[in-house]
């Protein structure tokens, strides 16, 4: 249970900062902690308690000893997922900040919405 | 080599590796690949269609069987979407051909390739997660695209789109998450066999994310702030992607998922609503635009609100008019934004009132301007007639009198605006003739799409036969189960 709050309030901060601040790097670190809460929960999901990894190194270990390993292998692929994600919005803050001279969101903001 | 549909993914896939490799050789091959890529995909297509109609064809991805693997399946209606892609995007690179002329040439030829994949992975996928990540592939290079030219507003435009794609794909995350918890696999249509077991308050959860999270992606109101900006910064043949590939890429998932785990009566109601909305809206805020691309941005989100709406009533007949204005907005749409790339080139301005008097000093390219234009009116005889009466037809048969009155009342407004458009370019109007001229490739580009619009004008049955068995398929979850699983 402990593990679902934690990875839920990591994905509410996350959220909160990219709705609320106004910096665009802050915007972007909320944007890679929701990920990371996700991917925490993802995780927890798969958790087995006093289970361990799901790899064949012993005889003694059976299958409802481990950890559903299903979640581990889709997270792996989120992570990369996020950093590319993350890359691409580090680059357009770059350029941005480039045109702009200020990485403030209200003084960037010509198209309308 | 048999043609199998991994070449869909694999192929361009490969070549988008491999394109900066060759870009550091000789910059005309970069060029030509993915041309050759694009013809190889549509000549297997063509050869695959028949097959794909008949039954559908699930391939099995490194000797795992579904439900435990990831396997592709290629029933009718991906069949339908993926031939569309592949030609679409063949006629699209010829236009880029002379249309991109500003370095870096390889990247924007590598990030088509990788939306080329990622819109097919879409389609052609039997697997949630593989979804998703085909989902996001398709995203990141579409966020890289929006931004290719540089300016100011192109990286605003992309970080917008990217802060909402995010979330976009967040939601879809967890909807994955809360499927896989309840049912134990990724498979979709193992998935959808044991829809029974999710309980019904997670259900409800996971549907507000699933219309959330693709909404966003499939451009449903008030989810799609984000598309007049990056259709319009975007270069012009990538708003041509925008409107013909990834968004029916996305509007396919969406509708896809709804039919397997959330077909009741009542989610199919708001989605009616939810297009009907998104419909109206959109035509009345293209009414108000002064830019060309932003004003065919938002005419895109409306047409998209039409095919949502047709989606949603459920029935085949209206299915198959959906898929068939589906088909008609790609090829209508890519027209446009095809000859208003060239319009707003030749003006040298983004405003809808500075092309007025280019129908004298450019015939061609306003000629087809205004064939797009009256097309996706829907004015007899082009192919956009069709699939506004299709529509319109199977809704009258279902009764819904308001609904049709709601649709002509846009159409209205929709060819308002076109004909305004039509109306400047043959006003005459003393200006600098300039020397410079639409490439061939352009022309030619545009021609072929044309005759396609014409010649399914005056013939709809070359294409409505193949529409029957791909809303057959897109509606009967029942078969998908079972075809998909052995």
């Amino acid at each position: 249970m402990l593990y679902y709050i934690g990875a839920i309030s990591l994905i509410l901060i996350g959220l909160y900062a990219v709705l609320v601040k106004k910096n665009l790097l802050k915007i972007v670190i909320g944007l890679a902690i929701v990920d990371s809460g996700l991917n925490l929960l993802f995780i927890a999901i798969g958790y087995v308690k006093n289970a361990t990894a799901p790899i064949f190194s012993s005889e003694s270990l059976t299958a409802d000893k481990m950890v559903d390993p299903v979640p581990q292998s889709l997270v792996l692929t989120a992570i990369v997922i996020g950093l590319a994600v993350t890359a691409v919005a580090l680059g357009l803050v770059i350029r941005l900040y480039d045109h702009h001279k200020t990485l403030d969101i209200n003084k960037i903001r010509q198209l309308k919405w | 080599m048999e043609f199998s549909p991994v070449h869909y993914i694999a192929v361009p896939l490969f070549a988008a590796f491999l394109i900066p490799l060759v870009g550091k050789v000789s910059k005309e091959l970069v060029k030509l690949i993915p041309g050759l890529v694009l013809l190889y995909l549509s000549y297997g297509s063509i050869m695959l269609f028949p097959k794909g109609m008949e039954n559908p064809i699930i391939e099995i991805i490194a000797g795992f069987k579904p439900p435990f693997g990831i396997a592709l399946y290629y029933g009718a209606t991906a069949a339908f979407l993926v031939t569309l892609v592949t030609l679409l995007g063949f006629v699209i690179w010829l236009y880029s051909y002379k249309f991109i002329i500003r370095e870096p040439i390889e990247k924007y030829y590598m990030l088509f390739m990788l939306l080329i994949t990622g819109a097919t992975g879409i389609m052609l996928t039997g697997d949630i997660f593989n979804l998703f990540v085909f989902l996001e592939i398709t995203a990141i290079a579409s966020y890289s695209l929006t931004a290719f030219l540089r300016d100011k507003d192109s990286a605003e435009a992309a970080f917008k789109y990217l802060l909402i794609g995010s979330f976009s794909s967040a939601f879809f995350l967890l909807t994955v998450m809360i499927l896989y918890t309840y049912t134990g696999t990724l498979n979709l249509a193992d998935l959808a066999s044991k829809a029974d077991m999710i309980p019904a308050n997670a259900k409800g959860f996971a549907l507000l994310l699933v219309i959330v999270g693709m909404g966003i992606e499939a451009e449903i109101f008030p989810l799609n702030g984000w598309a007049p900006d990056a259709y319009s910064q975007a270069p012009s043949p990538i708003g041509a992607v925008f409107a013909g590939i990834v968004v029916k890429a996305a509007v396919y998932a969406f509708i896809r998922i709804i039919f397997l785990f959330f077909k009741t009566p009542e989610v199919l109601h708001f989605i009616v609503i939810i297009g009907l909305i998104t419909l109206i809206i959109a035509e009345m805020a293209a009414l108000r635009q002064h830019q060309i691309k932003r004003m065919l941005a938002f005419s895109s989100l409306g047409q998209m609100g039409l095919v949502i709406l047709a989606l949603g009533i459920g029935t085949t007949e209206s299915t198959s008019a959906a898929l068939f204005q589906m088909f008609n907005h790609a090829v209508i749409k890519a027209m446009l934004f095809f000859a208003a790339g060239y319009l707003v080139f030749h003006s040298g301005s983004k405003l809808i009132d500075s092309v007025t008097g280019l129908g004298y000093d450019k015939p061609i390219t306003s000629f087809f301007f205004s064939l797009g234009a009256l097309a996706i009116i829907g004015l007899p005889p082009f192919s956009g007639f069709w699939s506004k009466l299709n529509v319109l037809i199977s809704i009258a048969s279902e009764g819904e009198i308001l609904i049709i009155v709601l649709i002509l009342a846009a159409s209205v407004v929709e060819a308002v605006y076109y004909l305004r458009i039509i109306g400047k370019l043959y006003t005459r109007k003393e200006i600098d003739s300039n020397p410079r001229r639409t490439p061939i490739s352009g022309l030619l580009a545009m021609g072929i799409l044309a005759i396609v619009i014409i010649v399914i004008g005056i013939y709809p049955d070359v294409l409505t036969q193949w529409l029957q068995p791909a809303a057959e398929n897109l509606l009967n979850s029942e078969e998908y189960i079972q075809t998909g699983l052995f």
